[in-house]
Order: structure tokens, then C-alpha cells, then sequence
């Protein structure tokens, strides 16, 4: 259908369309009209991504001037193959509509690993082999060395590419990442380094955060793309957690033994290169002397994203004398080496900032600040003279170096800790030196000073207003929507007491009470006999998650559940989960119904849908808050209070109700979908707790489901089954939560609409 | 005696039945009992009738061994030997548990099979109960013209037997018992130790290679308990247990199917992260290590109890959906061992295509030609076409008295529009197709004569004809005469069987006029 949005035309690919989907395009146009940033939470499961290519999409072609690009950035490689489906979706129907072939180009990035179509390259299973045989066959001196000798592996793919590639560009299209692998393979050109290049004059970009949130990767890939884009970022309820990630360092002592060999390498790589091509350091050195001029240049035409590693006024600088040689390097950094070997040989907790690192450092081994500014750059450039082919070997001289200028660059926002053992093993010492990001703000400023609009958007975002506080930005528009829904398809439940009247509850205090723990078997014992298909439990923490299991076991309730269902667990083991989970799935498709257990905050709870009959009912054991005895955790809320004044609590609150929500939601995805939510967990029923839940969970709760027993709880549930197994047609939604073109039109419903945005 | 040709698979003297000394022979067929010095069986059953055995515990005094038949009747062996009595009841309680089950399946299996039949088709029911059960053939001859035709034509259909899962609790039923003494009781039954085989087929093979050549079968199930590798909290350690192997084999199955990886990609988690960070970024580095060094023995153990639930839950789904395997193919048992059900197998590349369009099925109009909608005022007019109206349809009287009223009024306001008459001859064919046995009202004919003749009438008359064709096709499957047998079955019994239905017709019709009349 057409719609008219305030004015624009926009195609969408659909033939009726949700109310909310209609004004979360009214929100979103007049965030690009007035070219700032917003804020948009709307339920998963209602299109929200077609909503947002379809608009958007209509505005470049309204105002091709105004928005050149899209930059789509979701987190997992699933939901970028998603978003690209849809686009394709959308553009087989402007062309069907239009009669005319448009000239769009969209494309999909993922890593090598993803993209790599060579042969040998391509067969490694983790993405940093990929990368480093990757480098060891395109880098420029590599390929130089294959000029004067060409039995010299080389990347034959990345050859052709780069002999031709360059000069034409990618036919306009969709290319999803399958697809750009197709068009490698008939053309012969690297698909990886075809799409890296192609960003640049594409219209719609899909990639993941950290291609635009890291700032070691986002100087690489996204330092060129225009000012004038839309950034998206979808699923963006976790964003400040990428940026803090992407800032943090730790530094162990494996890190420094690891160092201290790659500085040996380094040493002994210059002292055989002098002997046989002194002239090459004698060149590197003059470009030192001339600075960073280069990299000046291209921040001057301000097409370049501000990498926050590498601030803007060293650029101006050459690198200091003092480290302008190799050897002179190579020596500053051993002693910054064995600065670090001595700090990590403590015996209670430092904490400390980084000016107060920084004096100490200059105290102890007369280190300037200058010089640990440039240390990154600097080693860059050795290790780019030195033509070392394996930068993957590289990892802890170069982690070393990033934070040396992280260090010295940064004098508010970050903490370092140094921890001499783990707090649950104190005979064992295992020093850590915590450098960590408390203000996720710095890493995402680049992006919100650079692009004229930036959207986060998720299904979970609330409350609203926390987080332009946290990421430090002003947005023109804020508004969650709910979901219209034409029968309840959730059901949340609080269930406060077990049938025994035993308080539930995940506290620290109750934690280990049998009591609580018998009475959380028994809801999920209940819940496994009249619940079909799946169940997915979440708990707080892994620890948390194997004494109950292991309780549970003892106490003989487990074997009552596989009566009813079969037992799948997530382990902290990535791929040993990912057999659980197909396994589930497997016994949810074939009828047999299965539970699986696992953890908010783990892989399971982020990046799986469990849609349908896989998730009939998710049960939250408890309120997930982060462990609080983190010294880490403790300096960023003390940060927090004081630089944004929010409270430790209800930072501490908001982030555990996130990904409960999260977790719930998982059930949840679309009107056609149905799902219990059982919050096992007196602390729910608060209204400090439940305010902090989206709009479209909260108002669902109704007071008589604040504090059930067990029993009840089970009754209420086997109410919402029954009436959610009665057929649900389209008819029954039509009107209500789902118009056609008339419907929407019609004056009636627009008001309607107008007041549901309004609320917000 | 005639059971001298039967082939005599055991004979154990010295046993009492009904506090009578006496002979016990086990048979290729069947199992009997003759008292001493007589010459012929008191007690004979087939193995086919037999429900099960029980046997007396170890610590009584005597020793004996219970037959459970089908019908319910038990008969009790007393191994009165004092010497060799557990010895004679132990060859005996094995031979039997050899022999029972393969008669068992081969009885059931027929049984169940006419019995499916019979349920599933009616009308098959009601021609049993006319020629069966009325005695106009027998039940074999019934079933052997039946079983084997049906089983031919639609082979698919009915060959295709759905296998029974296992329950996921199998273990949990194996309820122990003290027995008072400081000790533990499993009982086990078939069905469970099937379980246990089906789902760790290690178990299976330590039980072949070890039973009953080292362990006997009662030694072998109560290391079984004993061992590590039923509890599943405990951790392996000692390598003198014969299940330490089972659990390592397990443990490698477990391993491979991780290695195997899954080939859904959207639950794949290994590849979910576009871009992972680097070792030594990130806030959450100090995550507390998964090896094993730094671990407590609690904390192990649980994350033990967490690996097996997995595995269990894998192994019991991988076994539901084993297919086409006879229990002989050791080679693919012993190679499934994976647990990888081939299910899996089906997520094939294109199926991520179609997972990754998430389509919002209620957004779409569904897939049809966009066509103009037909504004109907009376739906299931438009089904039928015109149909006589039925008294039924007009079931209040308010009905009635309206559309009298509605005539009325029309009737009332009735002008003939004379200009746009029909034809008389147009006007005529429409009449004549419209009044009884026209074209139009042929649906009102038939009925009719259904309405003529009451329902249960016709049910009989049905039944009748029914089986009179079933006997013709008796008859008619004779032809061409080419065997002795079909002749003397021409000439012979069939004739009397048609004679037979022939008089039953005329009975019923007899009866029928009198009633009438």
C-alpha cells in the first residue's frame, strides 16, 4: 500500500498495516525533518525494521539531497541478514509499483569470517584466524614481495579486486551477505574488500555496532562515510554496554609475559633489518618527522569520523623525539612493560584515575604523557615498516600500546583497578589491571556529532528518558509505542509466594533458602504439566542457575519435570549451547515439548527469538541484577551519580528491568503469538520495579496479578491457554489492531492514532 | 504322546505344582507340566498366551517361578530340587525370558492389527459381525482373504508403524526401595531396560559383551545402580567400575556432537556475534575462568549435573526418532551413538532462507488473485442453488406468519409488467423443470424415496447387501478352478454359505412384511 505520511509518499510493502507501525513513521519522519536525533521503543513483533526502511527509504528518494545514507546497525549476523530480506522485500515492491528499475544500492557487511570466499581463508572457524591468514596474504608488502616473486601466495581474489574492482562499481541491487559471496565468486573479486569499499556509495548500509561504536574499527571501515547519513541502531536497549566494552581494557599478567615476547620479536626483527635495509627505518623515521600529516589531511575535508582513540589536536604534533626511532620505541616500551609488571605485583585492591596513573608513572620511570599519546600510532607504524605479516601475534603489544593512549588521552570517564586475586579465590593470585570505560558516551560522541540523525530503537527501551542521560545526547523526539492487540496475547504474571506462603524472591538474604528454591521447582513443575511445547526459564546468574539445578536434583524435582518435559541447560560454553538449543527446538517441533533453562544476561536471553510454540512461556527466576561487588561496577555507579546524577539504585533497577524485559519479550513476537511471562519474584509486584517494565508489558499487569501463589498462578494460566488456543483470524484483527489503506484513512482512526501518540 | 514330536527345548524334574511332584518341559511352542509317573500334561500353555514370569526373591525358602497368562489366570512352578532348585529355576527363568518375547510381539502384533482394522473401518465391523460372528464363514477364512489383500494394496499405510518414544523420566521411574536392611531395591521391567538401551546404547554393548559371560544379568544391573554413571553428580574416578568407559564414551558423543556444530545458523551462537572483541578489551574480562582448575568439587559437580541433563534430554530425543533400525544393525547403533538425530538433517541452507524472511503473516493478503467480492445476502443459498424448502428450515411460527405476511403483501402491490413477459414456451420449460422430476428438482426426488423408507431399514438392507457381495467376491475369487481346494470350497462350504445368506434375506424379509402389514 501507499501511505501518506505528513506529506511523503511511502511505499509500503504490505498490504494492511499496524496503527502503531503508522505512527512510529510520524515520529520518525519528523526526527529526519528536523535533522536530529530519537528515541523509539516499539514491541518486537511489530515491524518495527519494515517501518523504518520503509520511511526512510521514501525520504532519500523525496529528499535525495537531504539523507544519502543509510547506516543500519543491528547486533547479531542474523538480524543483518533479516533487515537486508526485508529491504529486498521493499524494493521488489517499489519496482513492481514504480515499473522502473531503481537505482538503489543496499549491501550487508559482515567480517571475513562471514565473507571470505578463498578456499583455505574461508575454512578456519574462528574469526581471528580468518582475519590474520587474511592479512598474511593481502598486505601491502606481501603483495610487493609477489611482484619480484611470484611463487609468493597471494590472495588471488583480493588481486583481481583490486586490479579491477575498484573501477566499477557494485551494480545497484540488494546484496545480502550470500549474495555479495555469489556476485565474488562469478566475478572472482573478494567479497569482503568488494563491500568494505562499496559502503562508501551505497545507499543503504546493514552492518554490525562495533563497525561504527569500536574505534579500532570504525576508523578502518565507517572513517569515510557521508555526514549526511541516517544511523539506525536497532536492538539498541544494551548500546551503552557496547560502547563501554569497546573502551576497556584489561591487562593480566599472560598479557605482559605475551608483550614482553613481542617486544623481544620486535627487537630482534629491527636488529636484522638494519643489517640488511637500514634505509627502510631511516624512511619511516623522516615520515615521523613530518607527523601525522596524512592522516591531518583527511580530517581537514571533514568526510572523516573522529576516531576518539586518536584525538584531534596530536594530529597537529609529530611524534615526539623520544620515540621516533625503532630502538628507541622498542626500549620505551619495555620500560612501560616492566612499569606494568611492577604495578600487577600488589598485594590489596588499587584504584586509581588516570592522571594519578599518570604522575605515578612519570615519578617511577620518567614516562611523559606525550610520548604514551602516540604509543598506538607509533607501533602501527613499526609494525607496518617491519612488514610482520601475523598481526593476529601482535594482539598484546598492540593492546598495550591502545591503552597507553587510551590512558594518557582520557583524563575523566575511565577508572583503573588493580585487583591482585579473584574475589571468590583470595589464595590464588591472578592480578588484573582493570583500565575501564565508565562513560559509554565517549565512545558513541563521534557518531552523534557526525551524523545528522541518529534513531535507537529497540522493544525495550524503557525508561525513555535514561538514555539520553547516559549517552550524553539531546534528542528531538522520544515515544514508545505499545502494541494494539485485538486479543491479550500476554499474560504477565507476578508470582509472589509460594503455595506454602513462603516470600519468593532471588535476594542475597534468601538465596540459599530451600524454601524459596522448593517453591521456584514447584511453579516450574506446575508450569511444565499445563504449559505446551516450550518453556524457557531464565536466571539470574550461571552460579545462581547450578546450585538450583543441583538442589533441584537432589530434591528430586527435576525427575518429576522430565516426566512432563524434556531438560535442556545453558552452559557458560558457547557451542555446547547452541547443540542444547537445536536439541530444544528439535523436541519443541516434533511435540514432545522441552524446557530450557538459562541466564539473563547470557548469550541465550540477547541474540534467540524463541517465536510460537518454541516459547509458550518464559518464567524469570528472580530480578536480574548485576553482581554489585564488582569494584568495576561500583566506580561506574559512582560516576554515574556524579556526573549525570542518577541514583545507584535506580541505575542498579533500570538495568536489571531491561533485561528482564528482555528476557520476557523473547516469547513475544508478533499478535499472531502468544506467551505467558511469569515474574517469580516479590520484588516485582513494586512500583519502583514494575514502573521501569515497557509500556506494553505494564499494561498488561493488572493489580489482582501483583503477588499469586504458585496455584494461582497456574489457574490464571491454564484461563489465557485455553482462550489462546481458540483460532485467531485475520478478520479478528482487522479493524482493531490491523487496517487496511481505507481503514487508516479513514478521519476516525487518525484521530485515534493521534491520540495514542499523544500519550506518549 | 504327541508332544514327542514337538522339539523339547528343556526338561527340569522335580517340580511341584499343586503340591504335586512332576516334570517341567519347555517346548519350541510351549511350556508343560506333567505330574510323575503319568503319561501325559496337566498343565499346557502356549508361549503365546503367557503374560509374563515372575519369580520368587532370592531369600524365601522356596523357590518358585510364576506363569501370568493373558487371561489372567496364574500358574505357580515350585523347583522343589534341593540341591540344584535355584540352578533349575534360573535355566528355566532365562529360556523363557528368551522365548517370551518373540512370541509376544508375533501374537500381538496379528491381534493388533485385526483390531486396528476392525476399529478404524465400520463397515468392515458390521460385515464381521454379519459373517463372523453369525458364523456364515469363519473368522480365519474371513481374515485371510482381508489381511493379506489390504496389507498389498496400500502397503505405506498400514506397514508404517509409529515408534514409541521413550519418556524423558525413564530413570526417574526406577523408583528405588529400601528393603529394610541398609540396602537399596530397583525394580526394573522390560520397558526400562529397553529405555536404558535405547537411549545409551553404551550400556547395550557393555551389557553384550559382559552378560552372561562375566556378570550375570542380576550382577550386571545392580553395578549399574552402584556405579558412577547413574548417579550423575558423581565424578568419575575410579576405573575399576565397567561404566567409567560408557561415561567416557558419552562423554566424547557429547563432545563430537558440539564439534559437529548445529546447522540451524540461527541458533548457532558461535557465530551470532558479527565481531567479537578482541582478547583483553571488554569490561566483563575477569569472568570467572570455566576451567576446570580453579573450580570447587561442588561447583564441578553441579556443572556435571548440568552436562548430563543435556546430554539425557539428547540422547532419549535422538532415540524417539531413530528410524529403520533392527535391533541386529549394531554397526549404525553403536555409530548413532552421536545422539545427532537425523532430523537435523533437514536444516539445510535453503531452509535459512526462508528463516530469515520473517514475514508478518497477518500484513499479507493471503495468496490468491485479488478478485471483486461477491456480495451475497443468504450464503448457503448461493452453496446449494435452489432447493426445495424444507419444513425444518422454518422452525418458529413468527417465520411462518412473516413470510405469509410478505406474500401477502406482495401479492397485494402485484402488477403485471406485461411489456417483459417470458415466452409461453420459455415459461413452460422453466415449469416443467421446476415441478417434480424436472431438471431443477431432482434433489426433491430422491428425497423422497430416502424419506419413503425409515433410516433403520435401510441401515439392515445395507448390512444385507453388504455381506451378500462379500460372499460373491468369496465366490468370485474361486474362478478359474485351477486348485482342489477352490474346488472343494466351490462345491463344498461356499455354497452352503450363500445358501445361508440367502436365507437369512428372506427372513429378514419376511419379517419385514409382516411388521409391515
Amino acid at each position: 500500500m501507499k501511505l501518506n505520511i505528513e506529506g511523503l509518499l511511502v511505499y509500503f510493502p504490505y498490504d494492511y498495516i499496524y496503527p502503531e507501525q503508522y505512527s512510529y513513521m510520524l515520529e520518525l519522519k519528523r526526527t529526519l525533518d528536523a535533522k536530529g536525533h530519537g528515541v523509539l521503543e516499539m514491541p518486537s513483533g511489530t515491524g518495527k525494521t519494515i517501518s523504518l526502511l520503509s520511511l526512510i527509504v521514501a525520504y532519500q528518494r523525496a529528499f535525495p539531497l537531504e539523507v544519502t545514507k543509510l547506516i543500519y546497525c543491528s547486533r547479531t549476523v542474523p538480524e543483518i541478514e533479516k533487515v537486508v530480506e526485508e529491504l529486498r522485500k521493499l524494493m521488489e515492491f517499489y519496482s513492481k509499483q514504480t515499473r522502473e528499475s531503481n537505482n538503489f544500492l543496499a549491501l550487508a557487511l559482515s567480517s571475513r569470517r562471514n565473507l571470505c570466499i578463498h578456499p583455505e581463508v574461508s575454512s578456519l572457524r574462528f574469526g581471528k584466524e580468518v582475519d590474520g591468514k587474511c592479512h598474511s596474504l593481502t598486505a601491502s608488502y606481501i603483495r610487493a614481495q609477489h611482484h619480484s616473486n611470484p611463487s609468493f601466495p597471494v590472495c588471488q581474489f583480493y588481486e583481481e579486486f583490486d586490479a579491477v574492482g575498484r573501477q566499477v562499481p557494485l551494480p545497484a541491487g540488494i546484496y545480502n551477505l550470500d549474495d555479495l559471496k555469489d556476485f565474488g565468486r562469478r566475478k572472482g573479486w573478494c567479497p569482503y574488500y568488494l563491500a568494505r569499499y562499496s559502503i562508501l556509495h551505497a545507499n543503504i548500509v546493514v552492518y554490525s555496532y562495533h563497525y561504527l561504536l569500536d574505534p579500532k574499527i570504525a576508523d578502518l571501515v565507517s572513517k569515510e562515510l557521508a555526514k549526511k547519513s541516517v544511523v539506525v541502531f536497532d536492538e539498541a536497549h544494551n548500546i551503552d554496554n557496547v560502547c563501554i566494552d569497546s573502551m576497556s581494557v584489561n591487562i593480566t599478567r599472560r598479557t605482559l609475559d605475551h608483550c614482553q615476547n613481542n617486544v623481544d620479536t620486535l627487537h630482534n626483527t629491527i636488529h636484522k633489518i638494519k643489517e640488511t635495509d637500514a634505509a627502510k627505518l631511516k624512511e619511516e623515521y623522516r615520515r615521523l618527522v613530518e607527523g601525522l600529516k596524512e592522516a591531518n589531511v583527511a580530517r581537514e575535508t571533514d568526510v572523516y569520523l573522529s576516531n576518539p582513540v586518536l584525538p584531534d589536536e596530536i594530529l597537529q604534533e609529530a611524534v615526539p623525539g623520544t620515540i621516533r626511532t625503532a630502538e628507541h620505541f622498542v626500549g620505551f616500551l619495555r620500560r612501560f612493560l616492566e612499569y606494568l609488571k611492577s604495578r600487577l605485583r600488589v598485594q590489596h585492591v588499587i584504584q586509581e584515575s588516570a592522571p594519578q596513573f599518570l604522575k605515578d608513572i612519570y615519578d617511577k620511570v620518567c614516562i611523559d604523557r606525550k610520548p604514551l599519546r602516540f604509543c598506538a600510532e607509533r607501533l602501527q607504524s613499526l609494525l607496518r615498516t617491519l612488514e610482520i605479516t601475523d598481526i593476529a601475534d601482535f594482539s598484546a603489544a598492540t593492546l598495550i600500546s591502545n591503552f597507553a593512549t587510551l590512558v594518557s588521552t582520557y583524563s575523566q570517564g575511565f577508572t583503573i583497578i588493580i585487583e591482585p586475586f579473584e574475589d571468590r579465590t583470595p589464595t590464588i593470585a591472578n592480578p588484573v589491571l582493570h583500565f575501564s570505560c565508565m562513560d559509554p558516551s565517549i565512545a558513541i560522541k563521534p557518531v552523534f556529532q557526525r551524523f545528522q540523525s541518529v534513531i535507537i530503537t529497540s522493544g525495550t527501551l524503557s525508561p525513555l528518558d535514561i538514555y539520553p542521560r547516559i549517552l550524553d545526547f539531546h534528542p528531538v523526539t522520544m515515544a514508545s509505542f505499545t502494541m494494539t492487540l485485538a486479543r491479550t496475547c500476554l499474560c504477565p504474571l507476578i508470582v509472589g509466594r509460594g503455595n506454602d506462603q513462603v516470600a519468593l524472591s532471588s535476594k542475597f538474604e534468601t538465596r540459599e533458602d530451600f524454601a524459596v528454591i522448593r517453591n521456584y521447582g514447584n511453579l516450574l513443575m506446575e508450569m511444565s504439566a499445563i504449559v505446551p511445547d516450550g518453556i524457557v526459564a531464565f536466571f539470574t546468574s550461571y552460579v545462581y542457575m547450578e546450585n538450583i539445578v543441583a538442589s533441584w536434583y537432589e530434591q528430586g524435582i527435576l525427575e518429576n519435570i522430565q516426566r512432563n518435559k524434556l531438560i535442556f541447560i545453558e552452559t557458560q560454553d558457547a557451542a555446547e549451547t547452541s547443540m542444547a538449543l537445536e536439541k530444544y527446538q528439535e523436541a519443541c517441533e516434533n511435540g514432545r515439548g522441552a524446557i530450557l533453562l538459562s541466564v539473563a544476561r547470557g548469550k541465550v536471553s540477547e541474540g534467540i527469538d524463541f517465536v510460537h510454540h518454541f516459547g509458550r512461556a518464559v518464567i524469570m527466576f528472580g530480578v536480574p541484577y548485576v553482581y554489585t561487588q564488582s569494584r568495576i561496577l561500583k566506580a561506574r555507579l559512582e560516576y554515574l551519580r556524579d556526573q549525570f546524577q542518577i541514583r545507584e539504585n535506580d541505575f542498579l533497577t533500570f538495568d536489571a528491568m531491561r533485561h528482564a524485559a528482555q528476557c520476557v519479550g523473547r516469547a513475544i513476537r508478533g499478535k499472531t503469538d502468544y506467551g505467558l511471562m511469569i515474574f517469580a519474584d516479590k520484588r516485582y509486584a513494586r512500583a519502583d520495579k514494575r514502573g521501569k517494565l515497557p509500556r506494553w508489558i505494564q499494561e498488561h499487569i493488572t493489580d489482582g496479578s501483583l503477588n499469586l501463589t504458585v496455584d494461582e498462578a497456574v489457574q490464571l494460566s491454564k484461563h489465557f491457554l485455553r482462550q489462546m488456543a481458540q483460532p485467531f483470524r485475520q478478520e479478528d484483527q482487522l479493524g482493531l489492531s490491523l487496517l487496511t489503506l481505507e481503514q487508516l484513512e479513514s478521519e476516525e482512526m487518525l484521530q485515534k492514532i493521534a491520540q495514542v501518540a499523544h500519550q506518549t | 504322546m504327541a508332544s514327542l514330536s514337538e522339539e523339547v527345548l528343556l526338561v527340569v524334574k522335580k517340580v511341584r505344582q499343586r503340591k504335586q511332584d512332576g516334570t517341567l518341559y519347555l517346548m519350541a511352542e510351549r511350556i508343560a507340566w506333567g505330574p510323575e509317573g503319568k503319561d501325559r500334561f496337566t498343565v499346557s500353555h502356549l508361549y503365546a498366551d503367557i503374560r509374563c514370569q515372575k519369580i520368587s526373591p532370592d531369600g524365601k525358602a522356596k523357590v518358585q517361578l510364576q506363569l501370568v497368562l493373558h487371561s489372567g489366570e496364574s500358574t505357580t512352578f515350585h523347583f522343589a530340587n534341593e540341591s540344584t532348585a535355584l540352578k533349575d529355576r534360573e535355566a528355566a527363568k532365562e529360556l523363557l525370558q528368551q522365548l517370551l518375547p518373540k512370541f509376544k510381539k508375533k501374537a500381538n502384533k496379528e491381534l493388533e492389527e485385526k483390531n486396528r482394522m476392525l476399529q478404524e473401518d465400520p463397515v468392515l465391523f458390521q460385515l464381521y459381525k454379519d459373517l463372523v460372528v453369525s458364523q456364515v464363514i469363519s473368522a480365519e477364512e474371513f481374515w485371510a482373504n482381508r489381511l493379506g489383500g489390504v496389507t498389498n494394496t496400500d502397503p505405506a499405510q498400514y506397514k508404517y508403524k509409529q515408534e514409541v518414544g521413550i519418556s524423558g523420566a525413564f530413570l526417574a521411574d526406577i523408583r528405588p526401595q529400601t528393603d529394610g536392611c541398609n540396602g537399596l531395591r530397583y525394580n526394573l521391567t522390560a520397558d526400562i531396560i529397553e529405555s536404558i538401551f535405547r537411549t545409551y546404547p553404551a550400556v547395550k554393548q557393555k551389557y553384550n559383551e559382559n552378560v552372561p559371560h562375566n556378570l550375570t544379568e542380576k550382577e550386571f544391573w545392580t553395578r549399574f545402580f552402584q556405579s558412577h554413571y547413574f548417579h550423575r553428580d558423581r565424578i568419575n574416578t575410579g576405573t575399576q567400575d565397567i561404566f567409567s568407559e560408557c561415561a567416557k564414551q558419552d562423554e566424547k558423543g557429547l563432545k563430537s556432537m558440539v564439534v559437529q556444530g548445529v546447522k540451524n545458523p540461527l541458533v548457532d551462537l558461535l557465530s551470532l556475534e558479527d565481531k567479537t572483541l578482541d582478547e583483553g578489551y571488554g569490561v566483563c574480562g575477569a569472568q570467572p575462568s570455566t576451567s576446570n582448575s580453579n573450580r570447587t568439587v561442588k561447583e564441578s559437580s553441579n556443572y556435571a549435573i548440568i552436562k548430563r541433563f543435556n546430554h539425557h534430554s539428547a540422547m532419549v530425543l535422538a532415540a524417539g526418532s531413530r528410524k529403520g533400525e533392527t535391533p541386529t544393525d549394531q554397526a549404525s547403533e553403536t555409530s548413532s551413538t552421536d545422539g545427532n538425530s537425523r532430523d537435523s538433517d533437514f536444516f539445510q541452507p535453503p531452509v535459512k532462507k526462508v528463516k530469515l524472511q520473517e514475514e508478518y503473516e497477518d500484513l499479507q493478503q493471503e495468496n490468491r488473485p485479488k478478485t471483486v467480492p461477491l456480495n451475497l445476502k443468504k450464503s448457503d443459498r448461493y452453496a446449494h442453488g435452489p432447493v426445495p424448502l424444507q419444513s425444518q428450515q422454518y422452525t418458529t411460527s413468527q417465520d411462518i406468519i412473516n413470510s405469509v405476511n410478505y406474500i401477502q403483501h406482495e401479492m397485494a402491490n402485484y402488477k403485471p409488467n406485461l411489456t417483459q413477459v417470458l415466452s409461453s414456451t420459455v415459461a413452460t420449460s422453466a415449469i416443467s423443470a421446476l415441478s417434480p422430476g424436472g431438471v431443477l428438482m431432482q434433489a426433491g426426488a430422491q428425497q423422497a424415496i430416502n424419506q419413503m423408507v425409515p433410516s433403520e431399514v435401510q441401515g439392515e438392507l445395507k448390512h444385507l447387501y453388504v455381506a451378500a457381495g462379500e460372499l460373491l467376491r468369496h465366490f468370485w475369487s474361486c474362478f478359474p478352478v485351477n486348485t482342489p481346494f477352490l474346488e472343494e470350497k466351490l462345491t463344498g462350504h461356499l455354497e452352503e454359505m450363500l445358501q445361508t445368506a440367502y436365507n437369512k434375506f428372506h427372513i429378514w424379509q419376511t419379517r419385514r412384511m409382516m411388521r409391515k402389514t
